[in-house]
């Protein structure tokens, strides 16, 4: 079993364990605090979109600890708790400031006051140290591909289905299936002619500016190495992100995201309450108690969270829930950056925005499509309609 | 010490449904300009988990039209991507370059969505065409001279344009006189605008460093610091190991001198806006976002009167101050101005603890980067390949290019993730210099732009100037500065241009 280490103490971790896994099966729930109130915040979502769990980590500053992998010998330093996370005394910020701190009007009147104010802030700025290391360039490489597919979930897999053959299919975790895989539910992953590209992530897409022929440009992260991928189309079905809800409290430690815990290796606690209505909460709550947890729904927004971690909450009737922590359960939003940063139109729904498709899944920049939960649409009739169109 | 009971939105940046519905309250309500005003989004999860909130609030008050309920801008890197990593994309995604993108609208033809419902004035005194930060400090200096009324158009959002998008450096490094003097003054306004305007521009006189890579280039820092040096400024010429004891990270074998100015610094452009906005409505002046300038009607050899989407304003006076979009605006009067857009891109990083005092620039590549109040870097450097043209689009060539760059000069960077890019133009005129003053052959048409992506930091003094010299003090740079010496052949070259 690798053996990491938090701030200089070890911690047992299990084989499957992310650091964030590791962490929590060791009772350790604040992983950082906050940037501006120093409130104490552990993680939310498990899926590396939150930023709730950043840590210093083999001297590399702020990265989520939900997405890197215990191995032996790691040290994980917590950040932005200078004479110690747990016990952080610039805590007072927000305990002074119980309605905030507006840094526009702070101290506006005073010259002097204000250039204290300016020395204060700005060594209380930032998160992490800067890394102990130089890195030098790593080295990546160019493809070029008819059709690019990012997201391997129900959508992705069932446009690749009907895609022709010079496609590539990007996905960011180890496996494809996407969001099926966490309730357990059976899924096709045949890709059909794709190529599959594992543990791979689009964190930009471009319209085509080199002087090679294609009209997307990818940036496709595969560990450290960032390579370059031109399509002539694309398709985006990179499904949706785990979302909080604003009520006081939700920041804390203990308040986790239903998917995120289900796709964590450790268990926190037994007694979830889990927040939501509707079929996400009742998808996420059986999924959850066939996981061993016991579960009691909080319906409506809860008026707080209680505790540090929190250990209840009250529900928006007044009454108290006891629990060992809280699970949000309402419906992803759709992952729609990597669209609508080429252009692609989306509009508020009331939960998101999902990238707004034509029949054909067409978005309003010609060579872009998307599918499935990125444009609210069925995954599978969405995808196979995108695969064939992207193709044609 | 308990827990506060804030009900935080935006976790990455600790912003509440308190700070939102604050940020409505005060007229922030379209989603660029609540991130802008509130911060959220611009933490380290990029606004995955709190745009729909914030934008529940918003639909949820009616604060904005369902045609506007739409997400801000999405900035890559979609995930915090390590600078190392954008320095070793493969070779042809920095070579020949092929034109593609252009300027994305915010908005299509039509009417914005949030374009506000009230008639404009039938006639004021001044139209200034564009709410950036020329046209808003001038508004804020007529206002105070008591100059009549004044009416400020801008198309988008306070913030849209170059003002709104640039690295927030200020400096009196210079190599033309005026520029010098122009500078020396706006930042000492700078140092007091909190007291003026009533918001914090967040000043840090971190200094600048300007690294000179050849002799060529050595030969120019030193003319500039024996010019800067009588102009009082204390601008002096350093060796490379000096540089290192100001920022420790460099690599020494990268450059052969420096210009260092400890006086120079940074500022968080945003507020600069907001307070001048603000102040100038104060003061009486009118402010119309989301409003875009159509025609300007000219007759007689004077300007009548500028032609809105919002129907007809009279004035005898018409202010050009558009930055970039400055030729554009121009040609609505049949004026042609020498000035050319050019994209610059930019890019922060994740936020870090201080550790880099000064704004680093190396004259031979236009790289530049600081460190902000968030702790975040932001650098842009210029491309010589880059076409001219209006474009806000964003590139991978810019990361990967930018990426080589800075961790080749401080290659502890390398493991540092950058978060989000964004691009802005630069108002490129022939001579680096701007354009200022009357405009030949239509009496009451001023221009107010060419200031080459460094418009931000002159602005206090050029806007004061301005508003004198409109009121009838007499004052040599709008001569100087006429476009007219582009006819006439008398260029006023400044050098000391970054990116």
């Amino acid at each position: 079993m690798p053996r990491i280490f938090l701030d200089g103490d070890a911690i047992e971790a299990q084989l499957e364990d992310s650091v964030a896994a590791a962490l929590l099966r060791a009772g350790v729930t604040t992983f950082t605090r906050s940037i501006k109130y120093h409130r104490p915040r552990g993680p939310f979502c498990f899926a590396g979109s939150c930023g709730q769990c950043l840590m210093r980590i083999d001297g590399v500053p702020s990265l989520p600890a939900c997405r890197v992998q215990a191995a032996e010998g790691m040290r994980c330093v917590r950040q932005n708790g200078p004479l110690g996370v747990e016990n952080d005394l610039f805590r007072a910020a927000d305990f002074l400031f119980p309605e905030g701190l507006d840094h526009h009007h702070l101290l506006v009147r005073s010259r002097l006051l204000g250039r204290v104010a300016l020395e204060v802030a700005r060594r209380l700025a930032g998160l992490g140290e800067l890394p102990g290391e130089a890195r030098s360039a790593v080295r990546g490489e160019l493809r070029t591909v008819k059709l690019a597919i990012v997201g391997g979930g129900p959508a992705g897999l069932s446009a690749a289905r009907m895609a022709a053959a010079g496609t590539l299919l990007i996905e960011r975790e180890r496996r494809v299936g996407g969001a099926p895989l966490l309730f357990g539910d059976t899924i096709n992953a045949d890709a059909g002619r794709a190529e599959v590209l594992l543990q791979a992530e689009c964190v930009g897409l471009y319209a085509n500016d080199t002087s090679l022929p294609g009209n997307g440009l990818l940036a496709v992260r595969h560990r450290d190495r960032l390579s370059a991928v031109i399509a002539d189309r694309v398709i985006v079905a990179t499904g949706g992100v785990s979302q909080p809800l604003p009520f006081p409290g939700v920041d804390r430690p203990g308040v986790y995201a239903a998917r995120g815990l289900l796709a964590l290796s450790a268990r926190v606690g037994v007694k979830l309450a889990v927040v939501g209505e509707g079929a996400e909460a009742q998808r996420c709550a059986a999924a959850l108690s066939r996981r061993g947890y016991e579960i009691a729904i909080v319906p409506g927004v809860p008026r707080r969270a209680l505790g540090n971690p929190v250990k209840a909450v009250d529900t928006a009737s007044g009454e108290r829930i006891r629990c060992d922590a809280v699970a949000i359960a309402i419906p992803p939003a759709p992952l729609h950056e990597l669209a609508s940063s080429v252009g692609a139109q989306a509009h508020f729904d009331g939960a998101g925005f999902p990238v707004e498709t034509d029949a054909d899944g067409r978005t309003s920049v010609p060579w872009l499509f998307a599918a499935g939960t990125v444009a609210r649409k069925d995954a599978a009739r969405s995808g196979g309609t995108a695969g064939s169109a992207a193709c044609r | 010490m308990p827990l506060s009971e804030k009900a935080i939105l935006c976790a990455c940046e600790d912003v509440s449904v308190h700070d939102v519905e604050g940020a409505i309250a005060h007229g922030y309500a379209d989603i660029e300009s609540l991130k802008r005003y509130t911060g959220l989004g611009t933490g380290p999860c990029q606004g995955k988990s709190c745009e729909v909130g914030a934008m529940r609030i918003c639909a949820g008050r009616n604060a904005v039209p369902p045609a506007a309920q739409v997400p801000f801008r999405a900035r890559p890197p979609l995930a915090p991507t390590t600078i190392a990593a954008y320095a070793g994309l493969p070779p042809e995604v920095t070579g020949a370059r092929h034109p593609a993108g252009g300027l994305r609208p915010t908005w299509g033809k039509g009417a914005h969505p949030l374009q506000p419902h009230a008639a404009l004035p039938e006639r004021v005194d001044v139209v200034i065409i564009g709410g950036g930060i020329m046209g808003l400090a001038l508004a804020w200096n007529l206002a105070g001279l008591r100059a009549g009324r004044v009416l400020v158009l801008e198309r988008g959002y306070l913030c849209e344009g170059a003002s709104g998008r640039n690295g927030g450096g200020v400096r009196a490094q210079w190599t033309t006189p005026t520029l010098i003097e122009l500078a020396k003054e706006s930042i000492a306004f700078m140092a007091r605008f909190a007291q003026e305007l009533g918001i914090n521009v967040w000043l840090r006189r971190g200094g600048y460093l300007f690294l000179a890579h050849d002799d060529e280039t050595l030969r120019r820092i030193e003319y500039g610091a024996e010019l800067q040096k009588r102009h009082g400024l204390s601008t002096r010429v350093i060796t490379p190991g000096e540089a290192s004891e100001i920022v420790p990270q460099l690599d020494p074998s990268k450059f052969v001198a420096a210009s260092w100015n400890p006086d120079d610094g940074v500022v968080f452009p945003w507020p600069f806006l907001w307070g001048y906005a603000d102040g100038a409505r104060r003061r009486g002046a009118q402010v119309e976002t989301f409003t875009r300038a159509t025609g300007i009607e000219v007759s007689e050899g004077r300007v009548r009167a500028v032609h809105t989407d919002r129907g007809r304003v009279a004035a005898d006076r018409v202010v050009v101050a558009a930055g970039a979009w400055s030729p554009t605006v121009a040609r609505l009067a049949g004026v042609q101005l020498p000035n050319v857009p050019y994209r610059h891109e930019i890019v922060s990083s994740e936020p870090l603890k201080p550790f880099l005092g000064p704004l680093v620039t190396m004259l031979g590549t236009g790289l530049y980067f600081s460190q902000s109040m968030r702790g975040e870097i932001v650098g842009g450097m210029g491309d010589p390949e880059e076409d001219p043209g209006l474009n806000q689009t964003s590139s991978l060539r810019f990361l990967a290019r930018y990426g080589r760059a800075l961790a080749d000069l401080m290659p502890q960077l390398g493991a540092v993730k950058l978060l989000r890019q964004w691009a802005g133009c630069y108002d490129v005129t022939p001579d680096h210099s701007p354009v200022l003053g009357e405009t030949p052959g239509v009496a009451g048409l001023l221009q107010m732009s060419g200031f080459v992506g460094h418009g931000f930091m002159m602005a206090p003094a050029v806007a004061r100037r301005m508003a004198e010299w409109m009121g009838g003090a007499p004052d040599e740079i709008f001569e100087r500065y006429n476009v007219r010496r582009f006819a006439e052949g008398r260029l006023i070259q400044e050098t000391f241009i970054i990116g």
